[in-house]
């Protein structure tokens, strides 16, 4: 489905990503993890059609990525919905913005933004939301496009732990009832073996995939996995790709 | 109304010891004359007031509609392009270093005793914090909005009509209030220097004639119709953008 071939990106002097390669299946769910600076975000966004490869290749669908493409939707950290939109026009905002919305985009809207828990809102406006609520609906905009696939760029960062949790495992919901890939970047090591099939870990300066690790955890997937030898062995192989030999436990 | 009460009781209590003041000290009426008084002379000569009011409410008017009309696409090209916005501020910060009081007389002598000129002068003092607030409203976007906008595939023209516009509301209605208080500063200055009708021109001529009360009068209605033009806009701001005023600030995403 995306495959990316030897990428590199360099800004100005500085190389943020040196000889990625990397290749997402259709409906696979990839978590990208590594230190600040290491270049998630930016493999992201050549993804998304954003940003363009210094060198390489970036292929979605056996076509090269040279402009943002509607097989992908992106969900930011930040919920950036339209402040002066009520909650509904913020969910159907990209179709009216790609002039792709019709008639029945409003009544879709209104049933995503139900199975999202946020039935009642559609007439709200962002700042009477809580966070968790506007990540929903941040959420609910991208999947209204019906990508094949949604790229998460550090998507529950910005929201307390409880609330990351709960959307941890909606995002699985809603993930397992569609044909949809998903890469989703993040810092937090849990998020990413609890979430995905295999995790990307990243060495930063320049960034490079140190390791590609598979997740061999049956799904559903929950929280009680935690504790299973499988979880933590794959949580301690990331720690160690990412810490290096240093400071993997404190004094 | 609860609200306003305390102040409603201040400016009172201000006005009632203005009036002890004078009275209790004799000061003589064109040195600094009673609350009383001024209301008194301001009511006799009422009809021409009113005539004098309509004539600055003109100007000041035309001068705002003016900074608004070359504002707004002014601060889309600065906000547009920085070669622009590079080759324009340096001029801009040179209109508001120059003392508008000075340029008065040179643009009446340059365009004849008329309204231009007077407009134009309201127009210079208003428009820059208009200006100011607007290219700051459209640069001020969070860049995963128009981020978003990109990954939607929007055009330039789509991303400033449906993102950053939009966004630079709040800025826009901020810049918008001071230039309005701004606007009846500068057509009081034009009147200063050229003009036979309007409550500056009011002003220099009762105190030509030691008219002191009345000019008082004069001053009384600047200041009420600053504070309504500023209300007008605020008005407008919740009426067409009601979720934009709730906010001090614009509001943020997170």
């Amino acid at each position: 489905m995306i495959r990316l071939d030897r990428v590199r990106k360099s800004f100005g002097s500085v190389e943020a990503l040196r000889d990625v390669s990397l290749e997402v299946a259709a409906g696979e769910f990839v978590a990208i993890v590594g230190a600040s600076g290491c270049g998630k975000s930016t493999l992201l966004r050549l993804i998304a059609g954003l940003v363009q490869p210094t060198a390489g290749h970036v292929v979605l669908d056996g076509r090269a990525v040279t402009e943002p493409r509607a097989e992908t939707a992106m969900v930011f950290q930040a919920a950036t919905l339209l402040p002066w939109a009520d909650v509904l026009r913020n969910v159907t905002f990209p179709l009216r913005l790609m002039r792709r919305a019709g008639g029945d985009t409003e009544a879709r809207a209104r049933a995503l933004l139900a199975t999202a828990g946020l039935a009642g809102f559609e007439h709200r406006l962002p700042r009477e939301l809580s966070g968790g609520m506007q990540q929903r609906v941040a959420i609910c905009r991208a999947l209204l496009q019906d990508p094949r696939v949604l790229l998460m760029d550090e998507p529950f960062g910005a929201l307390d732990a409880l609330t990351r949790e709960e959307m941890s495992l909606e995002l699985l919901r809603i993930w397992q009832g569609r044909e949809m890939a998903v890469v989703f970047v993040t810092h937090s090591i849990p998020e990413a073996v609890l979430l995905a099939d295999r995790v990307v870990v990243m060495s930063p300066r320049p960034g490079r995939i140190a390791e590609i690790i598979p997740v061999e955890l049956p799904r559903p997937r929950g929280f009680e996995q935690e504790g299973s030898p499988a979880f933590q062995a794959a949580a301690q192989r990331i720690r160690a790709l990412i810490y290096g030999g240093r400071a993997s436990h404190a004094a | 109304m609860r609200r306003s009460l305390p102040s409603l009781i201040a400016v009172a209590v201000l006005f009632l010891g203005w009036e002890a003041l004078c009275r209790g000290f004799g000061i003589r009426p064109f040195i600094l004359p009673m609350p009383s008084l001024i209301l008194h002379d301001t009511l006799a000569a009422w009809p021409n007031v009113l005539a004098h009011t309509w004539a600055t409410l003109g100007t000041v008017l035309l001068g705002f509609a003016a900074s608004v009309a070359v504002s707004l696409p002014l601060a889309m090209l600065i906000a547009a392009s920085p070669t622009i916005s590079a080759a324009l501020y340096p001029i801009l910060v040179i209109t508001q270093s120059i003392p508008k009081v000075a340029l008065a007389p040179i643009l009446i002598v340059a365009l004849g005793a008329n309204e231009l000129p007077r407009v134009i002068v309201t127009f210079l003092v208003a428009f820059f914090p208009l200006v100011v607030g607007t290219v700051a409203g459209l640069l001020a976007t969070p860049p995963e909005l128009i981020e978003l906008g990109r990954a939607c595939r929007a055009g330039r023209v789509q991303e400033l009509l449906r993102i950053r516009l939009p966004f630079a509301v709040p800025f826009v209605f901020g810049g918008l209030k001071v230039a309005a208080a701004l606007a009846v500063v500068g057509a009081v200055v034009a009147e200063f220097v050229g003009a036979d009708a309007g409550l500056g021109y009011l002003i220099q001529t009762s105190m030509a004639f030691f008219r002191t009360p009345l000019a008082f009068g004069a001053v009384v209605i600047l200041a009420i119709m600053g504070i309504l033009l500023f209300q007008a806009v605020t008005l407008a701001e919740r009426i067409l953008f009601p979720w934009s005023s709730g906010a001090a600030s614009p509001p943020t995403s997170s």
